[in-house]
């Protein structure tokens, strides 16, 4: 009897409670007393009842609105209130990972949580396993990925980040937030030891992966350099043995391409009869682009009597390109035929296809 | 002969439903389902895609100009009355930092409240498509707020209290000077300088220097130094013309954004417009392009997806449109490739940018 009578009274004691809370949800109670575990709204809890929540205000007239849940209003009603008195306590920096949960884009959220983490002196390598978590749920927001560095950064301690690039990476090997983070990472603290070896490992897996190649190029600019001719011989060598393999893929003859650009493609010893053999057995459009270009190196520099010949086998090769090995292009190579023959070609009879066709013309290509 | 019967059977039977197009941005502009949360701190670039789109529709008939016109300017950070805060001056991205919508007048200090660079450059480029004249907008905090954010490599932060800095930022920074005719938001040597470290191996430009070459980024770069009016400056023949060949090789049907990536419609636009801008977009393949975005339309909602079968969004929507622009498709206005609004809005902005020349010329002082 007595347990009976001590609940009404507090049941009668809650009530009043709430009488008196002018915020309180009417229907509080009855759920208070079914489930203790429901979840509580911040409008309800206690602990936060100091805190006049903020809504968001998009006037009369609100454009592109987002429909949100209570749930998800009440949450940024509060982290709102938060950051209009920028308090720093430790049930902001809870907040902060709830807001998160919900719209981990939020920059200010970000933001917000890094100045509690700094000004309550919290443990940053908690703050590193929480990062990545949420990085490996979320591998594509540039948010998380700002946060990580800046946490590596305070801590001034790279040494989990290879692997767990590598991690990402395997689970999308052309990430470009992740390979952002790794240049970072290696240039930073200096961790270029083991990286060639890790592009290996990628270029293994997929030769096709241009984000590895682009990496192979970046390391080896930032250490040796390309200036050593071994190094140089070292990396044709690469290059031409992984076109062997897989002969259509930009990537490598780009790699080819970018790396003697500059010191002249034609120069290059033995270069030029390597890719003639190679358009035997081993040709694509990559590989008929790089001779042209070589092509197009020798006519710069050489001789009058020199470039006749040099310049039919460029023109040549325009042609192959347009009317067979990549089609898609075709105006392009015709185009690219025509500026080489006005720059280099006077003692060459115009023929009817010198002529240029109008261009900015809207619907002339709808006959290709 | 059977083969290219089929190839316009197949041009003939895709058709540019114009009318969902439209529905897709209205109801765009009005509310979207709490999934699209990550959005809500970009809802001005959102905007700036439907409003654009609709442009490119000849379909802003649809929307009150006016209440978005009042609704955008709610976004604009006020200078409080001791000016303190002018490096965080710009326009938000949305109410999610809590600031009342009517406030007009100076207002107190707020802690977090700061624009970012992408929504200034989205809400100008917004608020010229709906025909405003731009006399609320405040351009000399604006402009104090843009230099806030430019660090001394050249590239630029997004918002003051720091995030990632890189190549976008650049663009929407010169986009920033260019419609508000005052270079003094930036140190244009400086971005230069960080423009011309970003350009990769293989002649396409990365986020920022030892990146991977991208379509996005390069259209970035190209498009900031068109702005700048330095592009001959910045970059030599040689280099122009090696960089025309990394973006037209981008083409495969429509166009990636790397080598050995797939084909994803927002592309048409960002190598399109830089090709365009390169004066060699008329030597790209046009057919298979205006069939790979449509490809990727919604025949149901309407809309433009990344790839085919998969679900449109306002990004891909508004990218793919300017794409068959681009290409010039029927009905279709012409877009401003360097800006990235209809030629229309650009000419207002000329009409504005002329009004404000000449009452600087005609005031006392007579300053430009």
């Amino acid at each position: 009897m007595s347990g009976l009578e001590e609940t009404s009274n507090d049941l009668l004691k809650v009530k009043r409670d709430q009488e008196l809370d002018a915020d309180a949800d009417e229907e509080l109670e009855d759920d208070f007393l079914v489930d203790s575990t429901r979840y509580l709204f911040y409008r309800e809890r206690k602990e936060w009842a100091d805190l006049e929540p903020v809504p968001q205000d998009d006037g009369p007239n609100p454009v592109v609105k987002i429909a949100y849940s209570e749930k998800f209003s009440d949450v940024f009603d509060y982290f709102r209130a938060l950051l209009k008195t920028d308090e720093r306590s430790e049930r902001a920096l809870a907040l902060t990972a709830e807001a998160i949960e919900l719209n981990a884009a939020n920059y200010t959220v970000w933001h917000y949580r890094r100045v509690l983490l700094q000004s309550l002196s919290k443990d940053l390598r908690e703050e590193m396993r929480y990062i990545t978590d949420i990085i490996e749920e979320q591998p594509k927001n540039y948010q998380v990925w700002h946060h990580r560095r800046m946490v590596v950064e305070w801590l001034n301690d790279p040494s989990k980040e290879l692997d767990f690039i590598a991690d990402i990476l395997s689970q999308d090997a052309k990430n470009y937030h992740a390979w952002q983070h790794r240049q970072w990472v290696i240039q930073e603290y200096k961790l270029w030891d083991n990286e060639l070896e890790f592009v290996e490992t990628l270029l293994e897996e997929d030769v096709r992966n241009n984000s590895a190649w682009n990496q192979r190029h970046f390391v080896i600019s930032q250490t040796t350099g390309f200036s050593d001719p071994v190094v140089v011989e070292r990396e044709i060598q690469y290059c031409l043995n992984q076109i062997k393999k897989a002969p259509h893929n930009e990537s490598a003859w780009n790699y080819l391409k970018g790396m003697l650009q500059d010191r002249g493609l034609s120069t290059q010893p033995g270069l030029l009869e390597r890719v003639q053999e190679l358009k035997e057995t081993h040709c694509s459009p990559y590989l008929l682009a790089f001779l042209f270009d070589c092509y197009e190196d020798a006519l710069e520099n050489s001789t009058e009597e020199e470039q006749k010949g040099t310049l039919e086998m460029a023109l040549e090769i325009c042609q192959l390109l347009a009317e067979e090995k990549d089609t898609i292009r075709r105006e392009y190579w015709r185009f690219l035929g025509r500026s080489l023959k006005k720059k280099y070609g006077n003692f060459v009879e115009p023929t009817a296809d010198a002529q240029e066709p109008p261009a900015s013309v809207p619907g002339h290509q709808e006959s290709s | 002969m059977a083969e290219k019967e089929s190839q316009l059977d197949e041009f003939e039977q895709i058709y540019f439903l114009r009318d969902r197009h439209v529905r897709f941005f209205q109801r765009t502009l009005q509310v979207l389902p709490e999934r699209y949360a990550s959005l809500e701190t970009t809802r001005l670039t959102i905007i700036f895609f439907a409003l654009s789109g609709l442009d490119v529709l000849d379909a802003l008939d649809v929307i009150d100009r006016n209440t978005m016109i009042d609704w955008i300017y709610s976004l604009q950070v006020i200078p409080t009355e001791d000016e303190s805060n002018l490096s965080r001056c710009g326009f938000r991205g949305s109410s999610h930092i809590g600031i009342p919508y009517s406030k007009k007048g100076p207002d107190v200090f707020h802690p977090y409240d700061s624009g970012h660079v992408a929504m200034t450059y989205t809400g100008l480029c917004s608020l010229l498509i709906l025909g405003d004249d731009l006399s609320r907008v405040n351009k000399k905090t604006c402009l104090a707020g843009l230099r806030a954010l430019q660090l001394e490599d050249g590239s630029f932060y997004a918002v003051p209290e720091g995030s990632e800095n890189d190549i976008r930022f650049i663009y929407c920074a010169a986009s920033i000077c260019y419609i508000l005719d005052d270079w003094s938001g930036m140190d244009i040597q400086k971005a230069i300088d960080y423009i011309r470290g970003s350009l990769s191996y293989d002649n396409g430009f990365g986020q920022g220097a030892g990146r991977e070459s991208h379509g996005g980024w390069t259209y970035c770069a190209i498009a900031s130094l068109c702005l700048m009016d330095r592009l001959d400056e910045a970059l030599s023949q040689r280099e122009l013309n090696r960089i025309r060949r990394w973006c037209i090789m981008r083409q495969q049907s429509g166009f990636h954004g790397r080598p050995n990536k797939p084909v994803d419609t927002c592309y048409s636009f960002w190598v399109g417009a830089t090709l365009e801008l390169l004066d060699v977009f008329q030597y790209t393949n046009f057919d298979k392009n205006r069939s790979f975005i449509l490809s990727t339309q919604d025949q149901l909602v309407g809309g433009f997806a990344k790839w085919p079968d998969s679900h449109p969004d306002p990004l891909h929507a508004y990218l793919g449109l300017c794409g068959l622009s681009l290409i010039g498709e029927a009905d279709l206005r012409k877009v401003h490739p360097a800006l990235n609004i209809t030629q229309r809005a650009f000419e207002h902005l000329q009409q504005l940018q002329q009004t404000w020349r000449d009452s600087s010329n005609g005031g006392c002082n007579g300053q430009h």
